[in-house]
């Protein structure tokens, strides 16, 4: 038995080098499609590279936006610097409150902020964050807190990308990279919003669907939520403007209103504002610069009017 | 819980250090615990089925107490079929119910009669049709007085419940496991690390094989409307590899665990996929419901003993039983009366036991004639395949017909051609595998056997790594939970 136990122990120890080791190699050196479940990609889409870079060297704000791709395209820093805001814009592609609880806890003390729009969109509730991590994981340090979302996450991606990615940090294999501002259509902005060029959407029709809590990502939602509350932050919690058919698409929507109102202020954008879908919007899902400025600029009144 | 889930990775680690380090001098205490663990593992699913389980238990262990003392041929007759009534009728109230009333509407309202009957929405009991024949076979066998009755509670109650099994076979006779409950287990290291390799194996086909080809199976016979002729032919493929990875793979994990807890399991599967002819299949695919049904079924029905009328009714009604056991759903039964056609094809030939060994033994390469059967074989039990996946009979026939049309001379086109490609040439690698241990339980019993330790690690780890590379993200049952 005793040999038995030693054995496996130390397989299991091999194993564990054994794996450590091919798969850096193997992510090293073979194609993208040969390596589905390592997905390390420093610089991708959404600028989230130039964002975490700009982070950590920018100061105290006034406001700071929390959320997923709707937040680093609908809130554009400029337009918040116009009325004498300083703000940051901490969006990712994806992002669930389980990653927006890691970048609170490395950034919220240096922004310091005194308001935080937190932008709560159904899908952020759903989603398993897996896709969210992996921004995360390449392209910021990773600290105990990643570890900890892996584990939240316990996903095999998540898992390898982050095995690689520390491994990777550790041996320091990252040369420091230079991020175009500019990629294809989308245009960093300084404070993180990324400016996409001028479209316009085809409004489609998109099947119904209902939105559904992750335990796990609600329990997220609530911790982030108590730490404003300890810290004094004020918090406002709001659901970006969509397109109607991306919208309408959920069939509990006002179950959805009711939750997120009972954790701070509310405002749900797409029972205040009107937009075209097809003159506001780019995409099914994001504001063009036109509904970029319509939006910000009510935000802006709300704030000021409270 | 599911064996490929990290539940289980922590669950089997701690029954396994209770069972061989603190309770190890008391074999009533063991078996105590396996009840315990099996309940705890059955549990994780949803608790309020552990009523079910306990109710067959129950039931079945005072039913061969009764037939055990029971001298009265007609008295013990009703006691078997008190058992069995009580038993089918848990099982065809949670799997059939709904099927037979819809059916029973259909046919009236086919003869101008309109009813209304209600079907329920009845959540069907993970495990229980391997169950209830698991301990249906005790009672027979005691009514048949091949064993006794047993007296322990506890050790019948294990035997029930035992989890590696419980949820998807190996279907265990009475005759083979329950004396392995009475008996003191010793650690045994050859057999425990033999265990661990085959759930290694079995977590490979499982993970690797299974759970890949389901996501291009899956994408293929979901939009099969739109597929060409030769997508749905690689389709109907991938599910072949898909069902044989999963159920079978469950199987070697069930065996394996087993194996740690000092217990021998049937063998389920036999490298099915190098049969030469469809009765061989039959002896090679899931081998403990062929003999089940061989054994409770098709003997009392007089077997291949009488003329061939007898014969061909006998055919049919086993395969087509088998097929409704897996679901209730006419694809299941036609899938079931198409293999009796190709046995039948045999039976009646005289040619259903010409290939008792396994193919080409003892030699690296099969004869060309063999290669010829085997893909023969093959290519009918893909056909099969497609009735026992297809959602309907209406869908089936489409899928079909989809094959045998211009299209299937077209190149297939994937959504994602890289991941379809990694997935043909993992599978490629999978049977090659299997080729090399064909000879053994399992593929890989005997692979590495007379390499150092260092390479036979490397071997192991690297099945590690590739399930790790390879995996789908999202978890997927077992699809033979569904039966």
């Amino acid at each position: 038995m005793k040999r038995f136990i030693l054995n496996t122990v130390l397989f299991l120890l091999f194993a564990s080098i054994f794996y450590i080791v091919v798969l850096n190699l193997w992510g090293y050196y073979l194609p993208q499609s040969l390596k589905p479940n390592i997905n390390y990609r420093i610089g991708s889409y959404g600028h989230m590279y130039s964002r975490l870079s700009e982070v950590k060297n920018y100061g105290e704000v006034d406001i700071l936006f929390l959320g997923s791709s709707h937040t680093y395209r609908g809130f554009d820093t400029r337009i918040f610097a116009e009325k004498g805001y300083k703000t940051f814009n901490l969006g990712s592609s994806s992002q669930t409150p389980i990653q927006t609880k890691v970048l609170l806890h490395r950034y919220l003390d240096r922004l310091n902020p005194k308001l935080v729009i937190f932008e709560v969109y159904p899908e952020a509730f759903s989603l398993d964050g897996v896709e969210a991590s992996l921004d995360i994981i390449a392209n910021d340090k990773n600290d105990f807190q990643s570890i900890k979302m892996a584990f939240i996450i316990n996903n095999i991606k998540t898992y390898n990308t982050l095995i690689y990615g520390l491994t990777r940090e550790l041996l320091g294999l990252n040369s420091p990279l230079i991020e175009d501002t500019i990629k294809r259509a989308d245009k960093y902005v300084s404070g993180g919003f990324v400016e996409r060029e001028m479209g316009f959407y085809q409004p489609e029709k998109i099947e119904e669907k209902e939105i559904v809590f992750q335990d796990y990502q609600l329990k997220a939602f609530s911790e982030i939520v108590e730490k404003f509350e300890e810290k004094g932050i004020e918090l406002i919690l709001v659901y970006a403007p969509i397109p109607r058919p991306t919208y309408e698409r959920y069939t509990n929507a006002e179950y959805f209103d009711s939750v997120m109102q009972g954790y701070a202020t509310y405002y749900n954008f797409n029972e205040m504002i009107s937009l075209n879908d097809s003159l506001h919007f780019y995409d099914s899902h994001h504001l063009n610069q036109n509904g970029v400025e319509i939006f910000n600029e009510k935000i802006i009144e709300l704030i000021e009017s409270r | 819980m599911l064996f490929n889930s990290i539940d289980f990775a922590i669950f089997l680690p701690i029954v396994f250090i209770l069972y061989w380090f603190v309770i190890n001098k008391n074999l009533k205490l063991q078996n105590a615990m396996l009840v315990v663990a099996s309940y705890v593992f059955y549990g994780w699913w949803d608790w309020r089925f552990l009523s079910l389980i306990t109710f067959s238990i129950v039931v079945d262990y005072f039913m061969g107490i009764l037939l055990g003392k029971e001298e009265n041929q007609k008295k013990r007759k009703l006691l078997l079929w008190v058992s069995i009534f009580i038993n089918l009728g848990f099982l065809g109230f949670f799997k059939y119910y709904n099927f037979f009333v819809d059916n029973f509407v259909a046919a009236f309202s086919f003869f101008g009669q309109d009813i209304k009957a209600n079907t329920l929405n009845i959540i069907l009991p993970v495990g229980i049709s391997f169950y209830t024949f698991q301990t249906l076979s005790y009672t027979i066998d005691v009514y048949r007085r091949k064993i006794e009755p047993t007296k322990d509670f506890i050790a019948f109650a294990a035997f029930v419940s035992f989890f590696p099994q419980l949820v998807a076979g190996p279907i265990e006779r009475a005759t083979n496991l329950l004396p392995q409950f009475y008996k003191k287990r010793f650690f045994n290291y050859s057999k425990a690390v033999d265990g661990m390799r085959q759930i290694l194996w079995g977590l490979f086909k499982k993970i690797i094989i299974a759970d890949n080809c389901a996501e291009f199976a899956n994408q293929i016979f979901n939009n099969s409307a739109n597929m060409s002729g030769s997508m749905l032919a690689l389709g109907a493929v991938f599910f072949a590899f898909q069902i044989y990875g999963d159920f079978s793979g469950y199987s070697d994990i069930a065996i394996g665990t087993a194996r740690l807890f000092g217990f021998n399991l049937m063998q389920n599967f036999n490298f099915p996929y190098f049969s030469r002819d469809i009765a061989e299949f039959w002896r090679r695919w899931h081998i403990s419901l062929s003999t089940w049904f061989r054994d409770y079924l098709y003997i009392p029905l007089g077997g291949s003993r009488g003329g061939t009328l007898m014969k061909v009714r006998n055919t049919f009604i086993i395969f087509i039983v088998s097929g409704f056991w897996h679901g209730a759903n006419w694809t299941f039964i036609i899938w079931g009366a198409l293999n009796a056609i190709y046995f039948l094809l045999l039976l009646l030939t005289n040619t259903n036991r010409t290939n008792i060994e396994i193919v080409a033994k003892g030699k690296i390469f099969p004869s060309l004639k063999e290669t010829l059967f085997m893909l023969i074989t093959f290519g009918l039990t893909v056909f099969a395949w497609i009735f026992f996946r297809a959602e309907n009979i209406e869908h089936a026939i489409s899928y079909i017909s989809g094959i045998f049309s211009s299209s299937f001379f077209t190149i297939p086109k994937f959504e994602e051609t890289a991941r379809a490609i990694t997935t043909m040439i993992l599978v490629v690698i999978f049977i090659l595998i299997e080729w090399s241990g064909r000879e053994g339980q399992y593929a890989i019993e005997h692979l590495g056997e007379k390499w150092y330790r260092p390479l036979r690690w490397i071997f192991y780890a690297t099945i590690i790594f590739l399930i790790g590379m390879f995996m789908p993200t999202s978890e997927s049952p077992f699809i033979y939970f569904q039966f």
